[in-house]
């Protein structure tokens, strides 16, 4: 009977942008956006021309600095996203405008994606922005369209997602200095956590492994089996990004007997990095490795920061519905 | 005290029946029952704490009440808060407003949320502006407003969607003798034409001059209900008496058993009674030839209730 209209997202949305975009803080804030971008590829552009052998005339000069770029893009707005949104709830309640809000026909959710619409397009906004540095290093060539376009798309979800997460922790924590901290630690927790439990639990996770030498000798030796805790790395939103980016194959070269590979993208190597750990120990060496792409990682942690971006919308809609139950410690509902 | 059952829905904007709500292990409301009928004004008074803000919040479909029946406007804020909200306007005591938009605008914003049709807006807008006497601040910030001004655009916005029910908590703090004169004008005037008008205040001598009804509420639980013609009916009220002849009118006291309670330059006071007592008093004391030229109450009917129910909680 009450279903959230896009008239009413969009009121909340446009509403809350009126609010920010007053406070004229936002021209600075994008101009050293943009200037901190700039500065970062003009020296990346130099230093992949001369401290990593990429000549000038390289035509795929592009792959590395693409890649480069992203990967700090991706860093600088998991920083970003958090800020967006983790006071639009509890900030409201204590500047005492959530609830002349809630006695409106405006619906939870309407609210709470109205909200996070705002949040999140102020971010999409900031990676717009970065378009034209993209742009630099597909003119710098071995970038397709598809590749930038995959990238993109996918740091634009993982934007919502923690917009959406800092938006459901301002709904349930009455402070929004505890919110927005807690909302950092959940990006370090998706980010540098991952790594971390990773690298404390696959040595726990071996497998002795018996061996027949030609000779008759039998060897038993413990084995790492990554392939049983891989999905730990899923989630972690780089991981995500690298692997969904079309592979470029390592350049292999052969002069005489020696086989030059070179390998300078730093998304692909991530990519190759976690579907080889997601491969059964292969105890027949086969020369096939190189060809084999290996399982896709990403889809699954995509899949994890998408229902933990849905399941924030749900809490936050939940805490908004009213009347409610309980009132958050400390905080007038007013 | 709460209406029977039958035709409240018609005839009452608020009917709240044993209402309950605690908060961890405070009990905010004990089995409060009020009601508000639609044409007047209802005055909510009561102690800091009594539960007076839980009741409007529960009212105000924004607080779930533990147990007890709730109507505003017919609904129920528990189970059809949407229904409640089209027909309801609130005015917290404490609130924020958003400082970035102009008062045009921050109305205009709250007739959305209200899903006016679009073509009604400006016109409304336009009129609760002439209302509050902030016509000539359409176009600026809000945070241009003093703290006055900003009350009065709060009760504009709760009055927006022109609800049948108006739940108010203390909506004259911070304002000046003007513009609660205002305040009482627009309130008696909602209630003209048929809203139902429910004020919590602590200045009780304002709210005689609004209300038409009195709730009073106490730890959480309904302590009397009701209307001020009752009220001065019944209240017992100290009074000042001066004559012309001090020595005259000491004497006329004395032989009618009235113990003078103090007195100053502008008179002499007189122990609590009610209006009979105190008419037969001063017709004695006229037939007596004292020469009588002032004989009034002091405080207000309003008042004498209120400290007789908080007299018990020392």
């Amino acid at each position: 009977m009450n279903a959230p209209t896009p008239d009413g997202i969009w009121l909340v949305t446009r509403q809350e942008f009126r609010i920010r975009l007053r406070t004229g803080r936002w021209r600075w804030l994008l101009g050293g956006w943009v200037a901190l971008l700039a500065i970062f590829t003009a020296l990346l552009d130099l230093s992949v021309q001369t401290g990593y052998g990429f000549a000038n005339d390289n035509a795929r000069r592009g792959v590395p600095l693409f890649g480069i770029l992203m990967l700090f893009v991706l860093g600088m707005v998991l920083v970003i996203s958090p800020a967006l949104t983790s006071q639009t709830i509890n900030g409201d309640r204590e500047r005492g405008t959530l609830a002349t809000l809630q006695v409106t026909k405006l619906t939870p959710l309407e609210i709470a994606l109205g909200k996070l619409l705002a949040g999140w397009g102020v971010g999409l906004v900031a990676l717009l922005l970065t378009l034209p540095f993209a742009g630099y290093a597909m003119a710098n060539g071995g970038i397709t369209v598809g590749r930038v376009a995959a990238v993109y798309a996918v740091v634009a979800i993982l934007i919502g997602v923690v917009c959406a997460v800092s938006q459901a922790l301002s709904a349930l924590l009455a402070r929004s200095i505890t919110s927005a901290l807690l909302s950092y630690l959940t990006v370090a927790a998706l980010t540098i956590g991952t790594l971390i439990s990773f690298a404390l639990i696959a040595p726990l996770v071996t497998e002795p492994h018996t061996e027949r030498s030609p000779d008759g000798y039998v060897y038993t030796y413990d084995v790492m089996r990554q392939d049983r805790v891989w999905w730990l790395l899923a989630a972690n939103p780089f991981v995500v990004v690298a692997d969904a980016a079309p592979q470029v194959p390592p350049q292999i070269t052969q002069r005489g007997d020696v086989i030059f590979v070179a390998d300078y993208d730093p998304l692909s190597m991530i990519g190759r990095g976690v579907r080889d750990l997601r491969r059964p120990p292969d105890y027949q060496y086969s020369s096939n490795d190189q060809q084999d792409p290996g399982e896709p990682v990403w889809p699954i942690g995509l899949a994890f920061n998408v229902l933990l971006g849905v399941g924030a919308v749900a809490v936050t809609t939940a805490r908004l519905r009213t009347p409610s139950r309980r009132l958050s410690r400390g905080v007038r509902i007013a | 005290m709460a209406p029977e059952n039958g035709q409240e829905s018609a005839e009452f904007g608020v009917v709240v029946r044993d209402v309950w709500r605690h908060f961890g292990s405070v009990p905010a409301l004990s089995g409060v029952s009020i009601s508000a009928p639609y044409g007047q004004v209802t005055a909510l008074i009561g102690p800091n704490g009594a539960g007076k803000t839980t009741l409007l919040l529960i009212l105000a479909s924004l607080l779930r009440p533990d147990r007890g029946e709730v109507r505003v406007a017919g609904a129920d804020p528990v189970a059809d808060p949407f229904a409640v909200r089209s027909q309801m306007g609130w005015m917290p005591d404490s609130f924020g407003v958003y400082d970035q938009l102009t008062v045009h605008e921050y109305l205009g914003f709250f007739a959305d949320a209200y899903r006016m049709k679009r073509a009604s807006v400006p016109s409304r807008v336009a009129e609760l502006l002439t209302l509050i006497h902030l016509s000539e601040f359409a176009y600026q910030p809000v945070h241009v407003l003093s703290r006055g001004q900003k009350q009065r655009l709060a009760l504009a916005r709760a009055l927006i969607h022109r609800p049948r029910v108006l739940l108010l908590d203390e909506p004259a703090s911070g304002l000046d003798p003007r513009s609660r004169v205002e305040l009482r004008d627009i309130l008696r005037g909602l209630a003209a034409e048929g809203a139902a008008v429910l004020v919590s205040s602590h200045i009780l001598t304002e709210l005689e001059e609004i209300a038409d009804r009195v709730v009073l509420v106490d730890r959480g639980r309904t302590a009397g209900e009701h209307t001020m013609n009752e009220l001065a009916a019944q209240a017992r009220t100290a009074y000042r008496v001066r004559a012309t002849d001090a020595a005259a009118l000491a004497a006329a006291l004395q032989s009618r058993g009235v113990q003078a309670t103090g007195g100053n330059g502008t008179g002499t006071e007189l122990p609590p009674m009610s209006e009979d007592q105190a008419a037969e008093l001063l017709a004695g004391l006229v037939g007596g030839g004292v020469r009588v030229v002032a004989f009034e109450p002091l405080g207000s009917n309003l008042e004498s209730v209120y400290m007789a129910m908080t007299e018990e909680r020392r």
